[in-house]
């Protein structure tokens, strides 16, 4: 063992110590910086990646990988550390079967449910006794952005009003999915806000969800928690396709499209 | 040897940890059957599968393709959805129909709305068709099935799907025939399963199939047993096997069977 | 001399790389050309494929009658229409035939093609050990050739077995290339025999450029069967020049030439080079770890060194090809694009991740101990970790999922299913970032490597440090810079668009870090020299893990290839009536996936065994009668 002088703690102790404080800087960040907990299934994948670069990095040199190995090393074959020894080998499999018991262990809590939030749509779908064809379908007022941005400014303002009339009560008057009656929803309103969302999808996308809500949802989307009615009973086409323009609008994204103009 | 070993042992961990990361380290979501048409529930339908719906049921339960194939029976549907909207401004047009979609119901429960030349009921210069309703007889299309076989036409012909997936269920098929009563006589019984759209008999006359006005005098009632049953074992001369539809003996109740049968031996003048 | 020659090979390698996924990208239209042109002198009998396939036609007498004929529509077929064997599940079957098919052919087109480069290294030096170590890479490949046949053979069988109306439906449409496909495997078969067989025959001189054309002439038959094989799978992705009830009404180069073919080749060349590296390391890692003797050690070192370096030049770009493919896919069929990414395979492509951290972890893994060859290493070890905690990072960008998996308290917490940091990092653009730091870094470790045993005496040095420290900082502010704003402040049209100047600016980062290293370490001097051999067993298991990962990654992809036409044999033409059309899920594919997996490790293992006993000789005396003189 070639412990240079100056470092103190133990290779092996040094290893356990950055892994334990990746794992908890990362619970400090998320859950109390930031006020947005990690989710455990995340934390334990990126843990699992945290732990193989800690380890590629503590065991790439010969002399460091020997410095690592050798208290494990010691503790198994030294007789002079019996009592450890065998300490050791009682706690390491008692916390291998309480982990056991705790993760098979009953819980009263409902299964998690993973939603596809973007469900591939179909090629064509029925809404105002008409069929769309969803890969060519247009917003008709779209046009208007660059041709005429009087009269575009004006169909944001009337998609505006049908959205304060209709939407705002779940997906908020900010667009952030917090209307007044979003804390009784789950899944929750979406947030137009945010990147992930509207961002990333074509206006006939969002017609498509808008017309047909929650209940046309296809098969892979289930279960069908949604509770987005199915405007098309409630609004026109029209009226549809003006609130897509504000939400663009309001959001300040631009709707995703595939021609590159 | 134990390089070897060491080799393939850890080539198997890696591998047994990739596989359990892919089963037990992500959710596993059962990615969607493909469309089954079996399945009727509208609500979760897509038009798409209402459309296999209708061509299921045009191949299948409807024995469209019986008549409206290549061999000129009847008028090909290749382009219906188009030549449809010539129908409706064609003079001898005496419907009531104002769509395409509308035109084709109509053609489906009332054939005779309009009859394309050259195929109406010999003798009626194409007034009357020889078609029969497709809600009633022999095929016994709901509203759904006749909305999904009008909306595969629109969709086959390369026209645009006007139909609308209906929001209702259709009652249960099962349910509908347990609470029907056998036929009592035997003009009910061409009558709801069509006869006369092939044939003439009881007073309907049908070109298609073999006339049964006489057939008692020179059949007995185990030949045309076997005829109802088995069509294609022996094909009277001058008509094709095939083309009669071989579920009568399913559809048909027991009863009303042996009363045809007894009706058509009778048939000797 | 040595390093000199790699950096060369290097740089010219990465350029022509980035030239063919560039050339398409930018120029989509050019792509009948493309592929065609990057294989340069093959170019020739490479054109003449196809028209010659559509001009022999009128030749053959049959032509008149095959003329005649009108293709039929898509059969619609239901479950009665499928043979089976009892016991036999038909798609597993040939699911798993079709993999380890592809498996093998990747890597015996992959083979030729380092091969050829390292015998031109050869030449170049006259450094025989180049010569002798692509004798043995292609020895390797000789058996993996017959069994790369045998399992086509099979294929062809399967398919006419389970699956008789769409090999009849797929063979009347390409039967032009299916000649030309048996033509050319005899050809592929006779100058690899020539090429292998002559190895020692054709050496020094003239001879020896005879033996390279061979090996040119190889790479060019092997990429055209490839190309040609590719078509038929493309073409059950996105049919060309049918009618949507399947009816044929185009010529055999227009269904080759389908919208997918393109980006299909140029990500599997890339991955094949790739794939083939990592295999043929895990051959060098085998053999160095049993190894007896101390030359031996080395030998087999330095192999493994060399083919490691092959699958780390060839990864660097896949990613690229990579996205090039899908976005070719989203442009084909959005319904294609979403079902891959946003639908139910969107999962594929979080293991996907994973196993590609561990192949990018692997490799620099296997850099790092590699330090351990040089004695001037040890300046460059402290900085290891920092690479190593960008190369975590970024990899944990990569990783995380669009959408989370969270438990219900969870979900309540955060208010919704949209995690408003870490949805950030779900998307396109930030994955796009993560990417290119991870190959930057990957390329520094690979820097950090060469410059291990080296002191630059050109007077500029420390300048040219400076600059390179300068135009990494620069070259990485740019990169996250472009993804930021394209990916949260602009239109989302450039979103996928901006992954191109990021991959320039990588690039660019790499090929004048070349450059100058090309001429600092001119003349430099060695620290002491490189032991190779010296080299711990964890490091060989690096390239295991290189290997396996591989494999395993190579049938995933295969699957999710093939599982985005769901239902269908031929995309949206052609419907699978087959009770098996239903798309599996996730675990079950792994499971499919594992057994190919192992299938064909046994199968490399007997490969790597063969290519062993044939040199052995086992004198057996008193066995033979004794011959008078």
């Amino acid at each position: 063992m070639s412990a240079t002088p100056k470092r103190v703690i133990p290779r092996l102790l040094q290893m356990v110590l950055v892994i334990a404080g990746a794992y908890f800087s990362f619970i400090l960040l998320f859950d109390v910086l930031l006020g947005q907990l990690i989710p455990k299934s995340l934390l334990t994948m990126y843990m699992v990646f945290v732990v193989a670069g800690v380890v590629m990095v503590f065991t790439f040199t010969e002399e460091g990988a020997q410095e690592l190995a050798g208290p494990i090393k010691a503790l198994v074959e030294d007789p002079s550390r019996k009592m450890v020894r065998n300490v050791v080998f009682v706690i390491v499999p008692l916390l291998a079967g309480y982990y056991t018991y705790s993760s098979m262990l009953p819980s009263f809590e409902a299964p998690v449910e993973l939603r596809t939030i973007h469900p591939a749509p179909p090629n064509k779908f029925k809404a105002y006794g008409k069929s769309y064809n969803l890969a060519t379908l247009e917003n008709p007022y779209r046009k208007f952005e660059k041709e005429d941005p009087a009269k575009f400014k004006a169909l944001v303002k009337e998609g505006g009003d049908v959205y304060i009339k209709n939407c705002q009560y779940c997906h908020g008057d900010k667009l952030d999915g917090k209307g007044p009656y979003a804390s009784g929803l789950n899944p929750t309103p979406l947030n137009f806000q945010d990147v992930g969302t509207i961002a990333q999808l074509q206006e006939s996308f969002l017609f498509w969800r808008i017309a047909t809500g929650g209940p046309g949802l296809p098969a892979e989307a289930a279960p069908w928690i949604s509770s987005m009615p199915v405007w098309q009973e409630f609004l026109t086409e029209d009226e549809i396709w003006k609130v897509i323009l504000f939400l663009y609008n309001y959001t300040g994204r631009q709707p995703r499209s595939w021609s590159h103009e | 040897m134990t390089n070897f070993l060491k080799v393939v042992a850890f080539s198997l961990l890696v591998i047994s940890g990739f596989w359990g990361f892919s089963n037990f380290g992500i959710p596993q979501i059962k990615p969607a059957d493909p469309p089954v048409e079996e399945k009727v529930d509208l609500g979760a339908m897509t038009m798409e599968q209402f459309i296999a719906l209708g061509k299921k049921n045009y191949d299948g339960k409807g024995t469209c393709t019986l008549c409206h194939n290549s061999l000129g029976r009847a008028p090909m549907l290749d382009k219906i959805g188009t030549v449809s909207a010539e129908r409706l401004k064609d003079a001898r047009y005496k419907g009531t129909a104002k769509t395409v979609e509308e035109y084709l119901m109509e053609s489906l429960v009332k054939p005779s709305a309009f009859v394309v030349s050259g195929f109406g009921k010999a003798g009626t210069n194409d007034t009357e068709s020889p078609m029969p309703d497709v809600t009633g007889g022999g095929i016994g299309f709901n509203e759904v099935e006749t909305k999904a076989v009008i909306a595969y036409l629109q969709d086959s012909s390369g026209s645009e799907v006007t139909v609308e997936i209906p929001k209702m269920a259709p009652p249960t098929e099962g349910a509908a025939k347990a609470e029907e009563a056998p036929l009592t006589t035997p003009d009910a019984v061409v009558t709801k399963y069509g006869c006369g759209g092939c044939h003439k008999i009881a007073g309907q006359t049908g070109e298609m199939g073999p006339d049964l006005t006489k057939i008692g005098a020179t059949r007995n009632k185990e030949y045309l047993r076997q005829a109802m049953l088995d069509p294609d074992a022996v094909v009277a001369k001058g008509f094709n096997a095939g083309m009669m539809p071989k579920n009568y003996g399913e559809q048909m109740k027991a009863k009303e069977l042996e009363m045809l049968l007894n009706y058509m031996a009778g048939l000797k003048k | 001399m040595l390093t000199q020659n790699i950096r060369n090979f290097c740089g010219a390698f990465v350029l022509a790389m980035a030239a063919m996924f560039m050339l398409s990208a930018f120029a989509p239209e050019a792509n009948a050309s493309e592929p065609t042109a990057a294989t340069s002198a093959a170019a020739a009998p490479a054109t003449a494929t196809a028209p010659a396939a559509a001009a022999a036609a009128p030749a053959n007498p049959a032509a008149p009658a095959a003329k005649a004929v009108v293709f039929p529509p898509a059969p619609k077929l239901t479950a009665s229409d499928y043979p089976t064997i009892p016991g036999v599940n038909s798609r597993v079957a040939i699911w798993l035939v079709a993999q380890l098919h592809l498996w093998f052919g990747a890597f015996v087109v992959a083979v030729p093609m380092f091969v050829f480069i390292i015998e031109v290294i050869g030449m170049a030096t006259r450094d025989e050990r180049y010569d002798n170590m692509a004798y043995e890479f292609i020895k390797v490949s000789i058996t993996a050739y017959s069994l790369t046949a045998i399992l086509g053979g099979l294929l062809a069988f399967c398919m006419i077995l389970f699956y008789p109306d769409l090999f009849k439906y797929m063979a009347l449409i390409f039967k032009g290339s299916m000649w030309a496909y048996a033509l050319l495997f005899f050809a592929e078969s006779a100058v690899l025999y020539m090429y292998y067989y002559g190895w020692h025959w054709l050496q020094g001189g003239n001879r020896k450029w005879v033996h390279l054309t061979l090996g040119l002439l190889l790479n060019a038959v092997g990429l055209q069967l490839m190309f040609l094989a590719n078509a038929w799978t493309t073409f059950m992705m996105s049919p060309a020049a049918v009618d949507a009830a399947g009816v044929f009404n185009g010529d055999t180069w227009a269904a080759i030439h389908n919208f997918l073919w393109n980006p299909i080749n140029i990500h599997r060349v890339v991955a094949n080079v790739a794939y083939g590296g990592s295999v043929v390391g895990a051959y060098a890692a085998f053999k160095f770890l049993s190894a007896q003797k101390k030359e031996e050690r080395a030998h087999y070192d330095w192999m493994g060194y060399n083919a490691n370096f092959i699958a780390i030049a060839a990864l660097l770009p896949l990613p690229f090809a990579g996205y090039y493919l899908t976005a070719e896919m989203y442009a084909y069929s959005q319904q294609m694009g979403i079902t891959l990414m946003g639908g139910v395979f969107a999962w594929i492509f979080i293991i996907q991740a994973v196993l590609i951290g561990a192949l990018f972890l692997s490799a620099n893994y296997y850099l790092w101990c590699g330090m351990g060859r040089s004695e001037g290493a040890y300046r460059y070890n402290p900085r290891i970790k920092y690479i190593a905690f960008v190369l975590v990072i970024a990899f944990l960008v990569w990783f995380t999922p669009h959408t989370l998996v969270l438990t219900n308290s969870e979900l309540k917490d955060l208010g919704g299913p949209y995690h408003k940091y870490l949805g950030v990092l779900g998307i396109m653009p930030a994955k796009n970032t993560a990417v290119n730091y991870l190959l930057v870094f990957t390329f520094l470790s690979f820097m950090f490597y060469r410059r291990a045993n080296k002191i630059a005496t050109v007077s500029w040095a420390s300048a040219g440090n400076a600059a390179q420290i300068a135009l990494f900082t620069a070259g990485l502010i740019n990169i996250t810079i472009l993804g930021v704003y394209h990916g949260y402040f602009t239109n989302t049209v450039y979103k996928v668009a901006a992954s191109v100047p990021q991959v320039l600016t990588t690039l660019v980062i790499i090929i004048i870090s070349v450059v100058i290293d090309a001429f600092m370490y001119k003349g430099a001097k060695d620290v002491a020299p490189l032991h190779w051999g010296r080299m711990p067993p964890r490091s060989q298991y690096a390239l295991f893990l290189l290997a396996v990962s591989f494999t395993w990654l190579m049938g995933l992809m295969g699957y999710v290839r093939s599982g985005i036409r769901q239902h269908w044999h031929i995309s949206n033409i052609f419907r699978d009536g087959s009770p098996d059309a239903f798309t599996p899920g996730l675990g079950y594919v792994a499971s499919v996936v594992s057994v190919g997996t192992i299938m064909f490790m046994a199968m490399v293992i007997f490969v790597f065994w063969l290519s062993t006993i044939s040199g052995r000789h086992v004198v057996a005396k008193g066995y033979w009668k004794e011959q008078q003189a």
